[in-house]
């Protein structure tokens, strides 16, 4: 395993490097620079573009700017973003980075859970109505126009029944003599919501595992105690306002991706169920006299896991890359806004760091799938 | 054979709907089973003989239904029953050994828990008694200990039959289906495990349903041999009787297609034409259009059955009695 780990480690640094090639050379393959961006303005004398072009040492031979580049990439700045100067690439994506994954990772996890639980359902009871509407209505879902949709969950819910704010992530009135960085306050929230499930994971674990009668009553209960005590430490620390600002924030638009994509994850695992229920296993799991609900969620559903964990593990990968259309609807200034911002502003550094941190959470993903893999599926072992 | 039978198929009849129209698989068979006997049921591929045993256990695919008939074990209908009291007698009291028991294992458990799992459905006891027992059923098959929490693709092919008869055995059930549970092992392997598992079983004093279109192991291990041909028991009689005094042109030619090692060289003889096509059955004796002695009545009316003694077969022109083959 650990030598497997480590060449997996050189592999991937490896195929990040072409990567950033890639990436560099068809970003500053289009024509232009930043300072086309001034080329209109009268005021602007000729010289002073010509100055800011061997500021930024955009006069240099393309090579040249690309050793640059790369010893910017591993040196951690990722360079100087021009729309943003003198702040760093790094510093600026560190900013926007923690709202899109705030947002798109609960998102993707709350579809990813939905899609299964239908999924497993409607494979159990194939042929029926209920097989039908729920198919029908996840798969309008998944294609109808995002926009629309966005704009209509906004209209119903924020404006007409006014139950959560109509865009942003927070409310700057009270945000304005808030104690505390809202990106802190992100990075404490992302934790808390990692303690919790991991206090929810391992109960669940140990319930299992030790056999205890009434299983369910404790796991719930141990969910209700966590969450109480959660809270209880949020507003003894006095910030529980802001983190609840933030949470009504995020409703909407999570809600909004979660009904446009569990149907993906919903057919996934639907067929997926279907092919296992085929095997000679589940037959034999009937003929043991287990329940039909043990054949469904320990045998059937248990080995139809395998393909769907793949595709959640890519689409939290792909999540950072956020999503411009939903991040535009609902105004939340997380990548997707700065990718667009960065490509119209002709700040390429910006642009190819937003690209660049894509791939590396995508290589990463890709190594967790394979660790992940090791766990579910034991005939797997490197 | 004394006392009421422990198993007893009367007049079971099976259709599966499929989109080419409807399919009778299993045809008005009756048979029974006494207490500790091994009935072998033999047959060309698509008889209908795994559709037979799926359907004691009710566990034939969604779109096959049993039509008529009982299947009265110790005199309860299982075919009456509701699921969730047919689902104590899975296992419990009729245990399967399964066509491919390649698969027959969930490859992501350790097959001692697979077989844990069976136990706590029906005898549920504390961890560590329920380990004990897979224990003393490695012991009975022959499996070393230390693969109890293995997984299935740690196993060879002969390995993973032996404990797919552990967990079989595992709720001591009266009854034991076994679907050709040893056609994908060579032959040696093969032989082995039958004698280990027939010796198990006569100890035990378990029943057994053997089902294999091979009738080199029907032979080794039944007392009881019924031959089934589209759907239908076509002869019945013990393995004695069957064997050295077959009745029905059928029986006979699955008989002559096997060698015997000890008799004279001779030509293999083969049985000509092809399984009859379960949509369109011919009419009178299902099997006269493939039969030697065919005569026009055959293809008639419904064969009369012939009977001697306990062994009897459904024929128009069975051969002399005290015939030498």
């Amino acid at each position: 395993m650990a030598s497997y780990l480590l060449s997996r480690t050189i592999q991937i640094l490896l195929t990040l490097f072409a990567f950033i090639c890639i990436v560099f050379f068809l970003v500053n393959a289009q024509p232009g620079d930043i300072s086309n961006v001034y080329a209109m303005n009268p005021e602007l004398p000729p010289d002073a573009r010509e100055r800011l072009q061997s500021q930024f040492g955009l006069n240099q031979p393309l090579w040249q700017q690309f050793l640059v580049y790369v010893k910017n990439v591993f040196t951690g700045s990722f360079g100087l973003s021009f729309s943003h100067y003198p702040r760093s690439v790094a510093d600026v994506i560190a900013e926007r980075l923690p709202r899109t994954v705030a947002l798109f990772f609960t998102a993707t996890v709350f579809s990813f859970y939905l899609g299964f639980m239908l999924g497993k359902i409607i494979a159990w009871k194939r042929g029926g109505w209920t097989e039908y509407a729920t198919t029908l209505g996840g798969v309008t879902l998944y294609t109808v126009f995002t926009p629309w949709f966005a704009l209509m969950m906004i209209w119903l819910f924020a404006f007409k029944a006014g139950w959560f704010p109509i865009g942003k992530f927070l409310d700057p009135v009270l945000w304005r003599e808030a104690p505390i960085e809202a990106n802190t306050l992100f990075g404490r929230m992302m934790l808390t919501a990692l303690a919790l499930s991991i206090v929810v994971f391992a109960v669940f674990l140990a319930t299992t595992r030790l056999r205890i009668s009434g299983a369910r009553l404790i796991q719930l209960g141990s969910l209700v105690v966590a969450v109480g005590v959660m809270i209880g430490i949020w507003r003894a620390t006095g910030t529980g306002n802001l983190a609840w600002d933030i949470i009504k924030h995020m409703v909407l638009p999570v809600l909004t991706l979660t009904l446009i994509s569990f149907a993906g994850t919903m057919l996934l695992t639907r067929n997926s169920m279907l092919e296992t229920m085929r095997e000679d296993f589940v037959l034999a799991a009937r003929a043991k006299g287990l329940p039909e609900k043990a054949v469904r969620d320990k045998h059937v559903a248990r080995n139809a896991l395998l393909p769907v964990v793949t595709s959640l593990v890519f689409s939290l990968a792909f999540a950072i890359d956020g999503g411009v259309i939903i991040e535009s609807v609902f105004s939340w200034p997380g990548m997707g806004q700065t990718l667009v911002a960065a490509a119209i502003a002709e700040d390429l550094p910006l642009a190819v760091g937003a690209f660049v941190f894509v791939g590396i959470f995508v290589l990463l993903a890709h190594l967790a799938v394979d660790v992940i893999y090791v766990f579910l599926d034991p005939r797997i072992r490197y | 054979m004394s006392g009421a039978p422990l198993l007893a198929v009367e007049d079971l009849t099976l259709h599966y709907a499929t989109r080419a129209g409807e399919v009778c698989a299993v045809d008005g068979v009756s048979l029974t089973i006494e207490k500790g006997q091994a009935l072998g049921l033999v047959g060309e591929s698509g008889c209908g003989k795994s559709s037979l045993a799926l359907a004691l256990l009710r566990l034939q695919p969604d779109n096959a239904q049993i039509l008529s008939g009982k299947v009265l074990l110790d005199g309860v209908d299982l075919v009456s029953l509701s699921d969730e009291a047919m689902r104590a007698y899975r296992w419990n009291r009729i245990a399967m050994v399964f066509q491919s028991a390649m698969n027959a294992l969930d490859p992501v458990y350790r097959v001692g828990d697979q077989i844990i799992e069976a136990l706590e459905q029906h005898v549920p006891s504390a961890r560590k008694q329920l380990i004990e027992r897979v224990q003393e059923l490695y012991d009975l098959v022959n499996l070393d200990h230390s693969f109890i929490a293995r997984y299935p693709h740690e196993y060879s092919g002969g390995m993973k039959q032996r404990a797919i008869i552990a967990m079989a055995l595992a709720c001591e059930p009266d009854l034991i289906i076994a679907d050709e549970p040893t056609t994908a092992l060579d032959v040696i392997v093969q032989d082995h495990i039958l004698r280990e598992f027939g010796n198990i079983r006569r100890e035990l004093n378990m029943s057994m349903l053997y089902i294999s279109h091979d009738m080199a192991v029907i032979a080794e291990v039944s007392d009881v041999v019924a031959v089934m041909y589209a759907g239908k028991i076509v002869e019945y009689g013990t393995a004695e009787e069957v064997f050295t005094r077959p009745i029905h042109p059928y029986t006979q030619a699955l008989m002559s297609a096997f060698p015997s090692v000890t008799g004279e060289k001779h030509e293999l003889a083969t049985l000509g034409g092809e399984p009859p096509n379960p949509l369109g059955l011919p009419p009178g004796c299902h099997f006269h259009p493939r039969c030697p002695f065919a005569t026009d009545i055959c293809a008639e009316q419904e064969p009369p059955t012939v009977r001697r003694g306990e062994h009897w077969a459904d024929c128009w022109n069975p051969p002399e009695e005290q015939g030498d083959d």
